[in-house]
């Protein structure tokens, strides 16, 4: 290596100063960026758009594992809908494909209905295989997005449940005094 | 996320996590060549090595969801790990890396992460993470994008 290369190495890995000086400088930026940006994605790809979309599906996921959420919101169902859309036209082609009928998706994704443990099996193993053209993902994180949820909403609801389970639950004496 | 040694090649577990206000106290402009505390107000995260306090690098953000962009404002290896005699490799990379998994979650097929190197190193940077040119602003967007988020983020 000449020295003249090992100085650009050794300035490149010491960092960059991206930062705009002035306000006409990032907007100049901006619109020759966004047009340059606009004529490459005319040539992408299903499949590689496909891929971004699966990676971002897993990034969420992982990042909804990381902490407690209390809210409303049905993460299980959101996630299967955003994978169901990224991958198939037709909901009822991924019904088939796991082997259980439209109605009873429809009915998970709008969570009028409990995944059964077999429909996340079936899940785990139809991520096992999309996902081994995109990226690193774990199978079983499908099954911890469940629990996951299943904690936060029980210990977010307390104030719902505690009161009246409280009253069927006794200790004996000998256990507290 | 991993960086190797480069006296030995062991492999070690790292952690990019947000800078809290106290980290400021340790870092000096003599060790992250830069004055990072200019950068307080915005999005900075650390790279440390798994479960350790010393940090190895670090990254300032700006997320543009109007051009589905994170721009990378300030970026920094720390002196110990530049030029020959540098203990760990990669340091840089995972910084790059993590900021385009905040681009990917936050906008999908969409993200982008740009940064302004000087033109001296620009080449570097174009080679190394096979970035697009536009005018002196370099980026990386999808297809690419997700090639360097699998290259990196791994356990």
């Amino acid at each position: 290596m000449t020295k003249k290369q090992n100085l650009i190495n050794d300035e490149s890995e010491y960092g960059v100063d991206s930062r705009y000086k002035t306000s006409k400088e990032r907007e100049h930026d901006a619109v020759n960026l966004m047009q340059a940006r606009l004529e490459r994605m005319k040539n992408l790809t299903k499949e590689q758009i496909l891929r971004a979309k699966l990676l971002q599906l897993t990034l969420k996921m992982e990042s909804y594992l990381k902490d407690p959420v209390y809210d409303h919101q049905n993460h299980f169902a959101d996630f299967l809908q955003t994978y169901i859309d990224a991958i198939y036209s037709k909901r009822s082609e991924f019904a088939k494909d796991i082997n259980v009928t439209p109605v009873f998706l429809s009915q998970v994704i709008n969570s009028h209905r409990e995944p059964k443990e077999e429909f996340i099996l079936k899940l785990m193993i139809h991520s096992e295989k999309v996902f081994k053209y995109v990226g690193s993902f774990q199978k079983k994180t499908w099954l911890q997005i469940y629990f996951h949820e299943k904690l936060c909403d029980t210990m977010a609801s307390q104030d719902t449940w505690k009161p009246e389970i409280e009253k069927q639950v006794t200790f004996t004496a000998s256990i507290v005094k | 996320m991993n960086i190797v040694e480069i006296s030995t090649g062991k492999i070690s577990p790292i952690e990019v996590l947000p800078v809290e206000n106290k980290d400021y106290k340790s870092i000096s402009k003599t060790r992250y060549f830069f004055d990072w505390k200019e950068e307080r107000k915005e999005e900075v995260f650390k790279v440390v090595l798994k479960g350790q306090n010393d940090i190895l690098g670090l990254v300032s953000i700006e997320r543009i969801p109007t051009e589905w962009r994170v721009h990378i404002r300030l970026l920094t290896v720390s002196k110990e790990h530049v030029g020959n005699g540098k203990v760990f490799e990669n340091i840089a990379g995972n910084l790059i890396a993590y900021a385009a998994k905040i681009a990917v979650a936050d906008f999908g097929a969409l993200a982008c992460v740009s940064l302004r190197p000087k033109s001296s190193i620009a080449q570097h940077y174009i080679k190394k993470y096979n970035m697009n040119v536009t005018g002196t602003t370099l980026s990386i967007e999808v297809p690419e994008i997700v090639d360097l988020i699998n290259q990196y983020d791994h356990d």
